[in-house]
C-alpha cells in the first residue's frame, strides 16, 4: 500500500444549537492514501459536509472540532494558525462543492477568481498566472479556454461551470481534493462525463479524493475505498467491491437493498424503515438501533468500531461475517 | 449600451414634461404671487400693469404654455423678487450646496461602508456594537436636534468650529468653492457632519447586513477553501458582491441631499439652494419653485441613469451581451 497522506483519527466536531450540543461529526477515523479514491457516504444530514470541512479547519461558530486530529504527511492540522491553515488550503487540500452557480462569485470573472485562488499561494504576473489558468481550464476539458477565461460564470453551462470550479481547486497543484458531492447538481448525462473525467484526472495527476455523496451507485464508479456514514459516525468502511458485495453492518445492507442493481437478486427493493434519529437526541447505543431489524438487547451500549483485516464496521452483531480462522480450529 | 441611453434619454425627456405641468399646477395653487409682488397700497392701476407684465392675467394653461416656449430657448424667466435670470440665480447658489452634498454623501458612504462591512464581519465585536450603537443614534435622532447640539458644542462651547456661513471661498474652474480654502473647509466641516450622520447610519446598516448575508454563502466558503485571505475575500469577493444596494441608496442619497439639504443649510446658514427654495416659497416666487423642481427632477433622473449605467459594470448578469 503507498503511504498515507492523510490521517483521520477520533475527529469530533460539534455545534452549539439552540435545541443544544450537536455533534455533527464523532469520533470519526479513516486514512487517505496518496492518489487513493475514498468515497465517503451517508443521507441528508449524516455529517459529510462537516467532515470535509472539518479537515479543512473551516468549520465557523457555533461549530468547532472538539476532538481528534486530522494529519496531512505526518503533519498536525487540527490547532493550526489562522495563516498555517490558510496555507494548506487550495494548496494541500482543496475543495469542491455541490452547486458550481451558488460557489463561483456572480460578479467576477473566471479569470480573476482563478488568479486570486493562484495569488492566495503564490506571487507571479498577471501573464504567468493567467497561462496558468488557461492550462488548467484546459485540462478540465473547456473548449477555447484562452477567450473563456475572461467570461462571466453565468455564460457558462452548469456542467462548465463545475468544471471551472474543479480548475480553481487544480490550480495550485493539490494532494487531495474533497469533492462535496460535485455533480449532485448536473444533468445525469453530464454527471457521469464528469465523473469518469474526474477519475482519469486523479489518476494522471496522481491526486487522491474524497469523493462526498449520498449516492452509493456514483460512489462506486469512482471510488475505490468506502466510508459509510450515519448519524455523525463511521459505521462501516472497507475497500468498496468488498463492502458492496458483502456489506457487513445491517445500514449499509440496507442502504444496497433499496438500490437497483445492488440488493441481492431476486429481492424486492425495500427502503429502510424510519428517518435518521435527530443529532441532538440520539438513541442510547447503536444510533441505528430504532431502525435495525438486528438489535438485541446489548444494542443499547455503543459498539466500537471494530477493525477486520481492511475492513472495519461499528455493530454488535455484524452480518456476514467469515468465521475468524481462531473460531474454525476445532 | 447606446440604444439603451438613447431610450433613457428620451424617457427622462417625458417625465420632465410631466413634472413641469404638475409643478406648475401645484405652484399655481400655493397662493397669487401678486399679493407679494406690490405693496397692498398701490392703485389698481400698477397693480393690473403687474398683473399683465406678468401674465398673470392670462389663464392657466396659456401661462403654462407660454412657459413651455420660453423653455425651449433656454430661459426660465426672472425671478419676481431678486429680478434676475432664475437660471442664474439658482447657479450661483448650487456650488455650495453641491460642495456640501458631496461633502456628506462621500464622507458617510467612505466611512460607513467599511465600518459596516467590519460590523458584519465581526458582529460580536465591541467595536462593531460602537459602529452600530453610532448608526442607531444617527438613525433615530432628528437632523435639526443634532445640527443644533453640533453648533452648541463644536461652536458655541468648545469654540473650535465656526457655527454659519461659507467662510472664505476661492475659485476653481470659474466657481465659487469653499472646501479649496482651509477657512472655507473649517465652515464646511459642520454641517457636512450634521448632514453625512443619517446616511453614514444607512450605509453601515446596508453594509452590515450585505456582509453578513454574504459571508454565509458558498461563494466565501468557496475563497476559503482556496486559501485565499480574509482580506481578499472581503475587498475583493464581499465588496463586490454588496455593491448594488449601496449604489442605488448612495445615487438617492445624492439627489434627495441635493435637492432638499433645507434644514442643514437653514440651522448653518449655508447659502445653498435649500435656503433659496424655503426662502421662494415664503415669497411665492413662482419662477425660481418652477426651475427650481424642473432642475431637481433632471438630477434625479441622471443620477437614476448613472445608477443603471453602474449596475450593469457591477453586475455582468445585466448586461444583455453573452459570449458565446
Ligand atoms: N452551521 C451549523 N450549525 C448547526 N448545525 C450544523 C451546522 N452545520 C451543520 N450542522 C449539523 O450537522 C449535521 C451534518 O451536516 P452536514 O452538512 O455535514 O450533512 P451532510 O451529510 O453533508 O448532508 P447533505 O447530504 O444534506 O449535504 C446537520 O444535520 C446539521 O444538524
Ligand atoms: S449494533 Fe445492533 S442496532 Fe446497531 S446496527 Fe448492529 S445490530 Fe443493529
Ligand atoms: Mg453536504
Amino acid at each position: 500500500m503507498s503511504s498515507r497522506l492523510l490521517e483521520v483519527s477520533g475527529l469530533t466536531t460539534r455545534f452549539e444549537t439552540r435545541s443544544g450540543a450537536l455533534n455533527a461529526v464523532e469520533d470519526v477515523s479513516f486514512s487517505v492514501s496518496e492518489g487513493e479514491i475514498v468515497g465517503l457516504v451517508g443521507e441528508s444530514g449524516s455529517g459529510k459536509s462537516v467532515t470535509g470541512f472539518s479537515i479543512l479547519g473551516l468549520i465557523d461558530p457555533p461549530g468547532r472540532i472538539v476532538s481528534g486530529s486530522v494529519k496531512l504527511n505526518g503533519r498536525e492540522l487540527v490547532g493550526l494558525s489562522h495563516a498555517d491553515l490558510r496555507s494548506v488550503r487550495g494548496r494541500e487540500i482543496a475543495m469542491v462543492f455541490q452547486d458550481p452557480s451558488a460557489t463561483l462569485n456572480p460578479v467576477l470573472t473566471i479569470g480573476t477568481q482563478m488568479r486570486l485562488a493562484i495569488a492566495a499561494h503564490e506571487s507571479m504576473s498577471k501573464a504567468a498566472a493567467t497561462h496558468r489558468c488557461i492550462d488548467v481550464l484546459t485540462i478540465v476539458g473547456i473548449p477555447d479556454a484562452a477567450r473563456r477565461i475572461e467570461a462571466y460564470p453565468h455564460q457558462f453551462s452548469g456542467g462548465m461551470r463545475q468544471r471551472v470550479a474543479i480548475a480553481i481547486a487544480l490550480l495550485n497543484r493539490p494532494r487531495l481534493i474533497i469533492c462535496d458531492e460535485p455533480t449532485t447538481a448536473l444533468d445525469v448525462s453530464i454527471q457521469a462525463q464528469i465523473l469518469t473525467e474526474m477519475k482519469s484526472l486523479a489518476a494522471r495527476l496522481g491526486t487522491a479524493m474524497i469523493w462526498i455523496s449520498h449516492d452509493l451507485a456514483t460512489v462506486s464508479s469512482v471510488a475505490s475505498r468506502l466510508l459509510v456514514m450515519y448519524a455523525g459516525r463511521l459505521i462501516e468502511t472497507g475497500p468498496i467491491a468488498a463492502v458492496l458485495r458483502q456489506p457487513h453492518h445491517p445500514y449499509t445492507r440496507g442502504l444496497l437493498n433499496s438500490l437497483p442493481g445492488f440488493a441481492k437478486p431476486g429481492q424486492d427493493l425495500v427502503q429502510i424503515p424510519g428517518a435518521m434519529p435527530s443529532l441532538v437526541n440520539l438513541p442510547v447505543g447503536c444510533s441505528f438501533r430504532p431502525r435495525c431489524t438486528h438489535a438485541q438487547d446489548d444494542c443499547t451500549l455503543l459498539p466500537a468500531f471494530a477493525t477486520d483485516g481492511a475492513r472495519a464496521f461499528r455493530c454488535h452483531h455484524p452480518l456476514d461475517l467469515p468465521v475468524p480462522a481462531s473460531e474454525a480450529r476445532p | 449600451m447606446l440604444g439603451f441611453v438613447i431610450q433613457r434619454v428620451l424617457q427622462a425627456l417625458v417625465v420632465m414634461l410631466v413634472i413641469s405641468a404638475l409643478v406648475f399646477m401645484g405652484v399655481y395653487a400655493v397662493g397669487n404671487p401678486i399679493d407679494v409682488l406690490i405693496s397692498p397700497d398701490a392703485t389698481q392701476i400698477i397693480r393690473e400693469q403687474t398683473i399683465r407684465a406678468y401674465g398673470l392675467d392670462q389663464p392657466l394653461w396659456k401661462q403654462y404654455l407660454d412657459f413651455l416656449a420660453r423653455l425651449l430657448s433656454g430661459n426660465f424667466g426672472r425671478s419676481f423678487v431678486y429680478n434676475m435670470p432664475v437660471l442664474d440665480l439658482i447657479f450661483s447658489r448650487l456650488p455650495a450646496t453641491i460642495e456640501l452634498t458631496l461633502a456628506a454623501v462621500f464622507g458617510a458612504t467612505l466611512l460607513g461602508v467599511p465600518l459596516g462591512i467590519y460590523a458584519g464581519y465581526r458582529p460580536d465585536s465591541p467595536i462593531s456594537k460602537t459602529i452600530m450603537a453610532v448608526s442607531i443614534l444617527g438613525f433615530s435622532v432628528p437632523t435639526f436636534w443634532i445640527g443644533l447640539v453640533l453648533i452648541f458644542t463644536f461652536a458655541v462651547t468648545l469654540g473650535w468650529l465656526p457655527a454659519g456661513n461659507r467662510g472664505e471661498t476661492a475659485t476653481l474652474f470659474g466657481v465659487e468653492w469653499s472646501f479649496v480654502t482651509w477657512n472655507g473647509l473649517t465652515h464646511l466641516f459642520l454641517p457636512a457632519l450634521n448632514l453625512s450622520l443619517f446616511k453614514f447610519a444607512m450605509m453601515v446598516r446596508l453594509a452590515r447586513a450585505g456582509t453578513r448575508e454574504t459571508m454565509l454563502t458558498d461563494t466565501v466558503k468557496f475563497a476559503r477553501a482556496a486559501g485565499e485571505s480574509e482580506w481578499t475575500i472581503l475587498s475583493r469577493h464581499v465588496l463586490r458582491l454588496i455593491a448594488i444596494p449601496i449604489v442605488t441608496v448612495f445615487g438617492l442619497e445624492l439627489g434627495s441631499t441635493l435637492a432638499f439639504a433645507v434644514v442643514t443649510e437653514t440651522i448653518f446658514s449655508w447659502p445653498g439652494v435649500g435656503k433659496l427654495i424655503i426662502d421662494s416659497i415664503a415669497t411665492l416666487d413662482r419662477p425660481v419653485m418652477v426651475a427650481y423642481l424642473m432642475l431637481v427632477a433632471f438630477f434625479f433622473i441622471m443620477i437614476n441613469l448613472t445608477v443603471d449605467i453602474a449596475y450593469a459594470a457591477l453586475d455582468p448578469r445585466l448586461r444583455t451581451r453573452r459570449a458565446s
